[in-house]
């Protein structure tokens, strides 16, 4: 299977007249063999694009090219892609093999070789054995497996991946992404993924696309975004958490945390500082080289590792910073502490754009 | 767009119009020819002339007739829907649910209502099997088919209908009932607290449309009727198809006021039924 | 849950009561069916036979059963995919006016079979519409809300994505509908179907009113031995002919029902 180079320009889709376009001037491409993600809340458009890239629903405006040749009017059966939806949707009237079978029959494949390859297919997805069930005797996980397998079958010259992995537990989640990270070397197929999670799209995909009310955001490699996001919408939907107001004046931006020199020339003007809360490093109130000092507020146990927020207080104001500790880092609330911000996660993006929810502890402009 | 692909309206209106065109075909022409018929203005032979005398020539039967349907359907309906609740409550039942009763329930609803007529005859007739079981002599045997009570057509009537009624109501109790049973259980009603203030109201919405779609049939059916009601009076089907089938030309102009006042009467039946559903459902 | 003895004693009694009610009537049809004499007061037959039948076949019940088949199959096959595919489209609410559209098709259920019958005779007579045809239109609009309301429930219930992920895996349109929609309605099909095969089946008044003599049916054959004196036995065993085919195909869509559900 070689995935195709799929290039979708200006895709618009208004559902009614005078309502709100569900998607505007979407533009992305996909190179052949890439995995992109399309990362947004819920009713951002997101599902939308993939519908419009299948051609289970026609763009207002706007087109979608696979290598090279423009897809307007062709039906969805010979678009030569296959979808795998949230719900594993496998035909409740056929057997496993039979589901894993199906865009062979429907290809005119005789019914032998057909089954037959339903079977290589199902040794991918590591279920081997399961041919012979009924479609509703299965487990979550364990039907979702199925539907990939029945959507790479279809030697898809994309595959489209609409939150396949949202509905199951997080031990399952894990073992699917495994398993497409799998796939993905064996097969090389062109993935679009739509997801709503940060941590799945930088665990899947090359590169993201964040998409808010219809709109594009951002596009870029994962780890570029979570570095370098270009607005406060971005920041908060990768899982961003501190955002300090403030003003750049030459290459710094002063806030209550203080007068923070920043790893790129950027305009003068008011700002807001936004870090990672993984980048932040917690340490003594005495300690010298400390950025910033303040006191815990919060703590939060996230798994091995604890997520405090601390807040500092000074000119004008009350920043708050969160920063994840250490494994096996304790720090009680109400301790003083000294924040470690080093110079190359501290980033600013503009306060316009996005209406600035007034954040717990911010100063208000 | 590709061509062969229609905007989503007018594919849904496309795909309505086969079943809509016969309906309102059917039933508007019907109702128009009727009406025209009543009024004088599509005579068999003759000038048309605007005239209510169908109408006023049928009052009298008419009078008895709707007085007649409506005892009928009401009685019918009534016996019913106590009975159709009865029999779905013993088939939804959480302790020893009878699936006898469920089945037998289903079993009776293919059985055409004239081949009911012709059992119940049989059943209820002087000289019939029930007479017999009791060991009653036909002189002294209530006149149960065709006689003054028109105990046959109605008991005919509410065995059909019973029927549908537990169907449709254990319908909505089996789906619902018994978890809502439980959590009533836990939170301390008692049995007749549980079927008050539970179950009762659940079946309720169904219990109501159900009786109104069998008072409407039994409103408009004929043929039970005519086999095991008397002579005179007559109910409006039966009353419409003698003087729609009379020698004399002239009855069938009344004939069709008799069928316009049936279907009118049905009309405001359905109406108000659904009045009282949706206050029904505005309730809750 | 434990009940005391004379709550449990009711609730036997009142059992046996419900099913004498469903029951009772149909046990004269069974002992007449195959009695050749049972003179008052015996409560079973004196003589065992096939008179009955033999006089029911001398009527014509023959020829009415392969009738009925005939009207109760083509209704069947008219309203079961008219109703299937307006119900489809009303599931989608795609529909202008959907609420208005519906309430126009259940129509036929509000009015008295016989007054629509009698306000169209007239006018098939002058359009001089054969009076068989007659007859099976009439008998398909009072189909249709049957087959409507069925097919709209369970296009409702239906999930739309599974024919969007049969689409995307290269099926066209009319293979979608043929390997996934249709086995996945299949159950409701059934249902649909049999509803509309029964309204033809059991019509009484429609055949006599607009059929003109010219469909002799087995429940024309049954009024008129039903309302004849001394036929006791050829009514019962017509009745019998008139009610096992439904039921047997009763048993049949159940049993497909609870195929489809598991």
């Amino acid at each position: 299977m070689n995935g195709s180079e799929l290039r979708l320009t200006g895709l618009t889709r208004v559902h009614g007249t005078g309502s709100a376009p569900a998607l505007a001037d979407f533009s992305l491409e996909v190179p052949a063999g890439a995995c992109m993600a399309i990362l947004g809340p819920s009713g951002s458009g997101k599902s939308t694009v993939l519908r419009l890239t299948a051609g289970l629903d026609e763009p207002t405006a706007g087109s979608v090219h696979l290598d090279g040749a423009d897809l307007a009017g062709v039906l969805p059966e010979r678009r030569g892609m296959a979808m795998v939806f949230q719900r594993p949707l496998l035909f409740p009237h056929l057997s496993v093999r039979d589901n894993v079978a199906f865009a062979d029959r429907v290809r005119g494949v005789p019914r032998r070789t057909a089954r037959r390859r339903a079977e290589e297919f199902l040794g991918l997805v590591q279920l081997d054995g399961f041919g012979d069930r009924p479609a509703r005797a299965l487990s979550g996980g364990q039907e979702q497996r199925v539907a990939l397998a029945r959507a790479l079958a279809a030697e898809p010259r994309v595959l489209l991946l609409d939150e396949p992995f949202s509905a199951l537990d997080a031990r399952l989640r894990e073992e699917m992404h495994e398993l497409l990270a799998d796939l993905r070397m064996r097969l090389d197929p062109t993935i679009l993924l739509v997801t709503h999670d940060h941590a799945e799209a930088g665990a899947l995909a090359d590169g993201v696309a964040v998409l808010d009310r219809g709109r594009l955001l951002q596009a870029g490699p994962m780890r570029e975004l979570y570095a370098r996001p270009a607005s406060l919408a971005v920041s908060r939907l990768l899982g961003g958490r501190t955002e300090v107001a403030g003003m750049v004046r030459s290459g710094v931006h002063r806030s209550p945390l203080g007068a923070l020199a920043l790893p790129r020339k950027v305009p003068d003007g008011p700002a807001v500082l936004v870090v990672r809360h993984e980048a932040v490093q917690v340490t003594t109130a005495a300690d010298p080289a400390a950025d910033a000092v303040g006191t815990v507020v919060r703590a939060r146990r996230r798994g091995m590792r604890t997520l405090v927020t601390v807040e500092v207080p000074g000119d004008g104001g009350t920043a708050a910073v969160d920063a994840e500790l250490e494994p096996g880092q304790e720090v009680p609330t109400g301790r003083t502490v000294g924040l470690r911000l080093p110079v190359e996660g501290r980033w600013v993006v503009p306060v316009d754009g996005v209406a600035v929810e007034p954040v717990a502890g911010a100063p208000r402009a | 767009m590709p061509p062969n692909r229609l905007r989503p309206r007018t594919r849904a209106v496309l795909l309505v119009l086969p079943a809509l065109v016969p309906v309102v075909a059917v039933v508007g022409a019907a109702l128009a020819s009727a009406a025209l018929l009543s009024l004088g203005l599509a005579p068999l032979v003759g000038e048309p002339q605007l005239s209510l005398d169908a109408y006023r020539g049928a009052a009298g039967d008419l009078g008895t007739g709707i007085g007649l349907s409506l005892g009928i359907a009401a009685a019918a309906t009534l016996v019913a829907t106590v009975v159709g609740l009865c029999l779905a409550l013993a088939a939804t039942a959480a302790v020893r649910r009878s699936r006898l009763l469920g089945a037998l329930a289903a079993l009776t609803i293919p059985i055409p209502h004239l081949v009911g007529a012709a059992a119940i005859g049989l059943l209820l007739a002087d000289a019939g099997f029930l007479s017999r079981l009791l060991g009653v002599d036909p002189s002294s045997w209530p006149p149960l088919v065709g006689g003054p009570l028109w105990v046959a057509v109605v008991a005919e009537y509410a065995w059909k209908e019973s029927a549908f009624v537990a169907l449709v109501v254990a319908g909505v109790l089996s789906s619902r009932a018994a978890s809502y049973g439980e959590t009533a259980a836990l939170l301390g009603a008692g049995r007749w607290a549980r079927l008050r203030h539970v179950t009762l109201p659940l079946a309720a919405p169904a219990l109501g449309a159900t009786a109104a779609v069998s008072f409407v049939y039994t409103l408009g059916s004929y043929e039970v009727a005519a086999l095991l009601g008397r002579a005179h009076p007559e109910p409006l089907p039966v009353l419409a198809y003698r003087l729609f089938t009379s020698i004399d030309l002239a009855a069938r102009p009344q004939a069709a006021a008799v069928a316009l006042t049936t279907a009118g009467l049905a009309l405001v039946v359905v109406l108000l039924s659904l009045r009282a559903l949706r206050r029904l459902a505005a309730e809750r | 849950m434990t009940a005391p003895r004379a709550v449990l004693a009711a609730s036997r009694a009142g059992r046996t009561l419900l099913a004498g009610w469903l029951v009772l009537p149909l046990v004269p049809l069974l002992l007449w069916a195959f009695a050749d004499r049972w003179t008052f007061p015996a409560v079973l037959p004196q003589e065992w036979g096939t008179r009955g039948a033999e006089e029911a076949l001398a009527a014509g019940a023959g020829g009415a059963f392969l009738t009925s088949t005939l009207l109760g199959t083509v209704v069947a096959l008219l309203a079961t995919p008219l109703g299937a595919v307006a119900g489809r489209a009303l599931a989608s609410r795609q529909v202008p006016g959907g609420t208005a559209v519906l309430a126009v098709l259940l129509s036929p259920l509000a009015l008295p079979p016989f007054a629509v019958a009698l306000g169209l005779d007239v006018l098939l007579l002058r359009l001089r519409i054969p009076a068989a045809a007659g007859v099976v239109v009439l008998l398909l609009v009072a189909a249709l809300p049957y087959t409507v309301l069925t097919m709209r429930a369970a296009y409702a219930a239906h999930d739309r994505g599974f024919e969007d992920e049969a689409r995307v895996l290269g099926a066209t349109r009319w293979q979608t509908v043929r390997s996934v929609q249709l086995p996945l309605v299949a159950p409701a099909l059934a249902g649909a179907a049999f509803l509309a095969f029964l309204v033809g089946w059991s019509d009484y008044i429609v055949t006599v009113l607009v059929g003109g003599g010219q469909l002799t049916t087995l429940p024309l054959l049954v009024a008129s031995a039903a309302s004849a004196t001394g036929s006791d036995a050829q009514v019962a065993i017509l009745s019998l002919t008139s009610i096992l085919p439904p039921v047997a195909l009763l048993l049949v869509v159940g049993s497909l029902g609870r195929r489809g559900r598991r």
